[in-house]
């Protein structure tokens, strides 16, 4: 399936020239007035990527942005600005901005730039996937391997973690077992990294009352 | 002319008294005077003798001119006795006898070294009486003339100033006067003294007046002198003489006589005396009394200084009478050199030089106060441009502070067309690399790309009248509208970039003003520029700029601007327009006062306002422009 690239940009005959050439260069393309005529299309789920004005009227290319990560953090965002604004270059490329273009852009640069944000899409999509294949073995723990899983993360000892749980040594390396295979690793610190990757080592989110 | 004839025709009377003419020769031979005096110690002393009292002009003169030499010529160390022999009314021989006697005893003790002796009668006064009244003394005489010293025969060291009339040079003025003369008219009188002077007159011109058809005038009566006088031929010259008798043996006055004829006469009358002046003579060749007393005077001097001195004949004047020349309408430049003018009428500067001066002088004030007036009316002048060229100047530095403002923005406006045309050109070639071009759309694109080609050349020609320079204004007629739009499409990129909504309401219908285009966009814009600054606080939700045209009552055109900032405090109201103030960190100060100078240039007004409904106005009217 052919990535869709979605242009955003309030001057009709821009917006129609550069959606040409990028249609011309192999890839379909979506056009947009405004920043809300997009939102309302978003999320789907097509690969692509964004070419946002950075001088919108209403809504501003910042703004737009913000609500963008939101609906569709998978879309890489590539800004075309008529200036060379390095306050709002920088806040764009904080705020996860791909790429800042400054206009007229070169057809080159543009679709070496859209190569680039597709690119990132595939890798984001990817992780995306992995993400999901982890969320999906770590929901298949039950909540006492999920509890021992936090604790082993934590770098528990065993007898540690059935005094915490209030068990046998023995009934702990049975779970811990279990654990190791549901996740399918087979040390320690792939668990620790797998964790890590689902946000259960933020201190603020310890599920351990017991520490 | 009476005087004359005294000092002259009573020379006879010595000539009938023997007796002192032998007592006159004893006196020469015995007192062969010192060739030289000696005054020592003391200031000369110089006796005047006048013939007859003090009221006659001619001797008094005289004596008057006499006196004044001598006191010019000494510094007034001299010692003048005058002495009134009144001889005319006493002639009476003992008389003279007691004069002498008198005049003895009273010089005893100061004998003169000199006696001036005015007139016959006092030369022969003192001829007869030298040795008792001033033994010693030199004698100089004058008043008469030289014959008629001879027929006195007078003392050989008496040395005199003799008077001679000499008709010849008085025509030598008539001559020069009228040269186109052709007649020459002698006139005189029946009286023996007349025929006398008819006689000299005749052997004088006798070889001088061949140029002339000559005629004399005489044995005629007053009647027959006055009517011959009238029918003279026009160039003709007329020596009056003298006429004591006419024919008919009726005595005159010399002078009433040919003032009688020559009043109505037709060429004009030229006579020896001066008493003839005023009397209808334009003049002739005289001695006057004073030049008598002036030259007796100077012999007087050289004698007492101890000099040798000798006759002399008194100097001649040519005189005339200016107002004679005037009657005759003779020029005064062929008057011959030296000529005395009496009568002459002051010149206006003689007469009010004073006055003249003074207008003059107010003239020249007048001149002065005109030049400055008018070098300060250039002075203006080149005020007023120089102060346009300083304002043009200004306009132009505060455009081209507007176009830097604003060149970020249009610098991206430019951007839209020019990077649409190169996104078409290149997807265009990408389009006709395909097996199958879709030749509709490359169509299409070669249509857009002229489209933006023409919206970049027309942000880059907004820019070029932004910055546009004058040296002069270009005064136009234009639509109102025309510039507001103008101003709107520059400022527009700007506005988007600050999120502010521009609109424009107002009338439809035209409005005429008559001012220069750019400078009227650059009050819109430095009013815009303004009012969108004022919006920066403000939500960007809520800025909105509003332009407003509409046509007042007075028949103006008014322009408001307003936006929806937080206004101006009512006290800065009116200093808004002041220069250097400004709210604005960057800001000059100068774009409102620039905008009150360009809108006065124009005779309209500008003033600031809040809205009601919180932000402020802007307005300026202009006048309408009248077609036609």
């Amino acid at each position: 399936m052919r990535p869709v690239i979605h242009i955003v940009d309030d001057d009709a005959s821009f917006r129609t020239a550069v959606g040409r050439l990028v249609e011309a260069s192999g890839f379909r393309v979506a056009l947009y007035e405004s920043g809300d005529k997009i939102l309302a299309v978003l999320p789907n789920f097509e690969p692509g990527c964004i070419l946002l004005d950075l001088q919108l009227p209403g809504l501003s290319g910042l703004e737009l942005q913000q609500h963008l990560v939101e609906k569709a953090p998978l879309l890489p965002i590539i800004y075309l600005t008529g200036q060379g604004d390095i306050k709002a270059s920088v806040m764009a490329m904080k705020a996860g901005a791909e790429d800042f273009l400054e206009k007229p852009v070169v057809g080159k640069t543009l679709l070496a730039a859209i190569e680039r944000a597709l690119c990132q899409y595939e890798k984001r999509h990817v992780e995306q996937d992995r993400i999901h294949s982890l969320q999906v073995r770590v929901g298949s723990l039950t909540p006492r391997e999920a509890q021992v899983f936090d604790l082993i993360v934590r770098g528990k000892l065993n007898k540690q973690i059935a005094y915490v749980l209030g068990t046998s040594e023995r009934t702990v390396k049975a779970h811990r077992h279990c654990v190791m295979e549901k996740l399918g690793v087979r040390s320690l610190a792939e668990a620790v990294l797998i964790a890590e990757k689902m946000g259960r080592l933020d201190p603020a989110s310890n599920p351990s009352p017991y520490e | 002319m009476g005087m004359v004839r005294n000092w002259k025709v009573r020379s006879s009377r010595f000539a009938q008294n023997p007796g002192v003419l032998c007592c006159v020769f004893l006196v020469l031979l015995m007192a062969a005077p010192a060739a030289s005096m000696e005054i020592v110690d003391r200031a000369p002393r110089v006796l005047i003798l006048y013939p007859y009292d003090e009221r006659i002009a001619a001797t008094t003169e005289a004596g008057e001119a006499v006196r004044n030499r001598l006191r010019e010529r000494t510094s007034g160390k001299i010692d003048i006795f005058s002495e009134f022999l009144d001889l005319s009314r006493f002639p009476e021989k003992t008389h003279i006898e007691k004069m002498a006697r008198f005049l003895t005893g009273k010089y005893a003790d100061r004998r003169p070294d000199v006696v001036v002796a005015l007139g016959e009668e006092s030369a022969s006064f003192i001829v007869t009486n030298r040795n008792i009244i001033a033994p010693g003394a030199q004698i100089l005489v004058t008043g008469f003339s030289k014959s008629t010293a001879e027929s006195m025969r007078l003392p050989s060291d008496v040395v005199g100033v003799f008077n001679e009339y000499d008709v010849t040079k008085t025509l030598e003025l008539a001559r020069s006067l009228q040269p186109q003369a052709r007649h020459l008219f002698i006139i005189g009188g029946s009286a023996d003294f007349d025929r006398a002077w008819l006689a000299t007159a005749r052997s004088d011109l006798a070889g001088r007046a061949k140029n002339y058809e000559t005629t004399y005038l005489e044995n005629l009566t007053i009647d027959e002198f006055v009517d011959r006088a009238a029918h003279l031929p026009p160039d003709s010259i007329v020596l009056a003489l003298t006429i004591f008798k006419d024919r008919t043996g009726r005595n005159f006055i010399p002078r009433e006589a040919i003032k009688q004829i020559a009043a109505t006469a037709s060429a004009p009358f030229y006579g020896p005396y001066p008493t003839y002046l005023d009397y209808g003579i334009v003049g002739g060749n005289m001695v006057t009394f004073e030049s008598l007393g002036l030259a007796v005077a100077d012999l007087a001097i050289d004698a007492v200084a101890g000099k040798p001195i000798a006759n002399v004949d008194a100097p001649q004047t040519y005189i005339a009478d200016a107002r004679q020349l005037k009657r005759w309408g003779l020029s005064e430049s062929d008057l011959p050199s030296g000529t005395v003018q009496w009568f002459r009428e002051k010149t206006l500067w003689e007469q009010h030089w004073l006055a003249v001066l003074a207008t003059l002088a107010v003239i020249a004030a007048q001149g002065v106060v005109i030049t400055g007036l008018l070098i300060e009316r250039r002075r203006r002048r080149a005020a007023e441009l120089e102060s346009r060229v300083r304002l043009l100047e200004l306009v132009h530095l505060n455009q081209s502070a507007t176009a830097g403002a604003l060149t970020a923005s249009i610098a991206h406006e430019l951007n839209q067309p020019l990077g649409a045309i190169r996104s078409n050109a290149e997807a265009a070639e990408l389009l006709l690399r395909g097996v199958t071009p879709d030749l509709e759309l490359i169509k299409q694109i070669l249509v857009d790309i002229k489209d933006d080609d023409q919206r970049a050349g027309d942000i880059i020609a907004r820019l070029r009248g932004l910055l546009k320079k004058r040296s002069e204004i270009d005064w136009t007629e234009f639509d109102l509208n025309d510039v507001i739009n103008g101003a709107i499409q520059i400022l527009r990129p700007e506005a988007e970039q600050r999120s502010i909504v521009v609109s424009s309401l107002g009338v439809t219908e035209e409005l005429r003003v008559r001012a220069d285009k750019v400078h009227i966009q650059q009050v819109i814009l430095n009013l815009a520029t303004n009012a969108m600054d004022a919006m920066l606080d403000v939500a960007s939700t809520e800025r909105r700029l509003v332009f407003q045209t509409r046509l007042t009552k007075e028949s103006k055109v008014e322009l408001s601007i307003s936006d929806t900032g937080r206004g101006i405090p009512s006290e800065k109201l009116v200093g808004v327009f002041d220069a250097f103030y400004t709210t604005k960190p960057t800001g000059t100060g100068l774009g409102l006062p620039i905008a009150r100078m360009i809108v006065e240039t124009y005779a309209g007004k500008i003033w600031a306002d809040n809205s009601p409904g919180g932000g402020a106005v802007f307005r300026f009217v202009l006048p309408l422009a009248r077609n036609g």
